[in-house]
């Protein structure tokens, strides 16, 4: 996939930076720390579609990651940057996730933490990086107006669909000039 | 295609600077957020049950049962009685959610560790490559499983004696209350519980509708995989069947019967055989006795010794 290509190249021709972020994995050497090494080969072996992510340099624990608005959606053309904060009890225990990007949506605060069940009570270690950014790029189309993170979206999405997708667009144009 | 507009050099470059910004801000201030909150507290929750028992507590005599209830329902109390005519002792578990899958981890290694069984280990070894297939085919990913499928196999091995691993069965206690084995047994369990159940939807689906009008997709999302869900009919067949080991639960509620004579009810949990071996005489009709016993009281498990 294009969009893939100015995180890191193909699987097998790692550069310099990921030979030391792999070194240090290594050194480290805890599970959570080897797991994270294994999420990453799989995100570039196999990275699911409008995804992107890698750990930050000579940070394993760090990950900045790019979700883009799925196509055919008010958020289509979208590239928004999120990060997600490892603790070494993962996989038992999920990352903190949380938008870079400015955001406007139902269930994503102000400060871009994210209200998704599966990154809080119903974690399971079933879900690598890839999946949970999967179900975060769902969670965009598919907000669950039961819990509400931001009052203001969530009452705009169930009553005035025009004017939501109006901001919906605002915030993917914002998405291109952001800092 | 509208996608084809996006400036890939514009967010590379981005990239670049976005990557400066944020080694400063993160990891900081994360507890302002109400779904931090709650996670805290219940977080909290868990810490308080933890100072109160270990994931796996110490074995009891089971006048320890009867002291919970000396002021109690004298239906349970009699019930008791007539469980000690059969049962010598209790171990309990932590109420957290995960107290099924530790009582049959904690039970499942002490009957190795005391039978010495090798003939069920090589047993339970091919199940668990069973379930190892069964994960692949329905599309997991190897290392999202692999490292607790390790680490039970590891703590099987460790408790048949004479390798260079073998541990005593006070180092299985220990290990029984370590979050870094125990919760990965525990996972392990889980997995494989969810594999069975999903391998089986249509078997399983009925009694998930029953239990939680849902999907079977659903609930072991919901209610299988994530720690701390508590476990039901379903999760123990599942199990039960899925590793090839019966399971006995003894019930302990107010429940009585209107002959007035006290007995407790039980249910053993007999895997399904694929292919069920063909009985020569009736004498060959082996009755499978569980040996793993759980008491049971609604919301909760705990392990019971035999006399």
């Amino acid at each position: 996939m294009q969009n893939q290509k100015y995180l890191f190249g193909h699987a097998d021709s790692y550069n310099h930076d990921e030979v030391l972020l792999f070194l240090e994995a290594v050194r480290m050497s805890t599970p959570a720390r080897k797991r994270l090494m294994r999420d990453f080969k799989r995100l570039q072996q196999d990275p699911p579609a409008g995804i992107s992510g890698a750990p930050q340099d000579n940070n394993i624990m760090l990950w900045n990651a790019v979700i883009f608005g799925p196509d055919d959606t008010p958020w289509d053309g979208g590239t928004f940057k999120l990060t997600l904060q490892f603790i070494e009890d993962y996989p038992n225990k999920p990352p903190t996730v949380r938008f870079v990007s400015r955001m406007f949506h139902p269930n994503i605060y102000a400060d871009g933490s994210i209200c998704l069940d599966i990154l809080q009570n119903q974690w399971s270690p079933i879900y690598d990086v890839a999946a949970i950014l999967t179900s975060i790029q769902s969670l965009l189309c598919d907000p669950n107006p039961n819990s509400p993170a931001n009052s203001e979206a969530a009452r705009m999405f169930s009553e005035n669909k025009r004017e939501y997708n109006r901001r919906v667009r605002d915030i993917v144009e914002q998405s291109w000039t952001a800092d | 295609m509208e996608n084809d507009k996006k400036p890939n050099n514009v967010v590379d470059d981005e990239m670049e600077k976005w990557d400066i910004n944020l080694s400063i801000d993160v990891g900081e201030e994360w507890s302002n957020y109400r779904d931090d909150e709650v996670m805290q507290q219940h977080n909290a929750i868990q810490a308080v049950e933890a100072g109160k028992l270990p994931y796996v507590g110490d074995k009891e005599p089971l006048s320890a049962l009867a002291a919970e209830y000396q002021s109690g329902s004298p239906v349970l109390l009699e019930k008791i009685k007539v469980l000690g005519q059969n049962y010598a002792a209790i171990r309990r578990t932590r109420g957290d959610g995960n107290c099924f899958f530790r009582c049959f981890m904690f039970s499942y290694l002490e009957h190795i560790m005391e039978s010495q069984d090798k003939t069920e280990v090589d047993r339970i070894k091919e199940n668990v490559e069973q379930c190892k297939k069964t994960l692949q085919g329905l599309g997991y990913a190897d290392f999202t499983f692999e490292d607790f499928f390790t680490l039970f196999l590891d703590q099987v091995n460790d408790v048949l004696q004479g390798n260079e691993t073998s541990i005593s069965h006070d180092e299985l206690v220990s290990r029984s209350r370590d979050q870094s084995v125990s919760d990965y047994v525990v996972m392990f369990f889980r997995f494989v519980t969810s594999g069975e159940i999903r391998r089986r939807s249509e078997f399983f689906e009925p009694f998930i509708m029953g239990l939680s009008n849902t999907t079977v997709e659903k609930f072991c999302k919901a209610s299988v995989e994530p720690m701390g869900e508590e476990s039901d009919h379903v999760h123990i067949t599942a199990l039960s069947d899925t590793l090839g080991v019966p399971i006995r639960v003894m019930y302990l509620d107010r429940s009585s019967s209107d002959s007035g004579t006290v007995s407790i009810n039980h249910h053993d949990f007999i895997p399904a055989i694929s292919d069920p071996p063909v009985a020569t005489n009736s004498d060959s009709v082996s009755v499978v006795e569980p040996f793993i016993t759980l008491l049971y009281r609604p919301g909760h498990y705990d392990i019971l010794y035999p006399k």
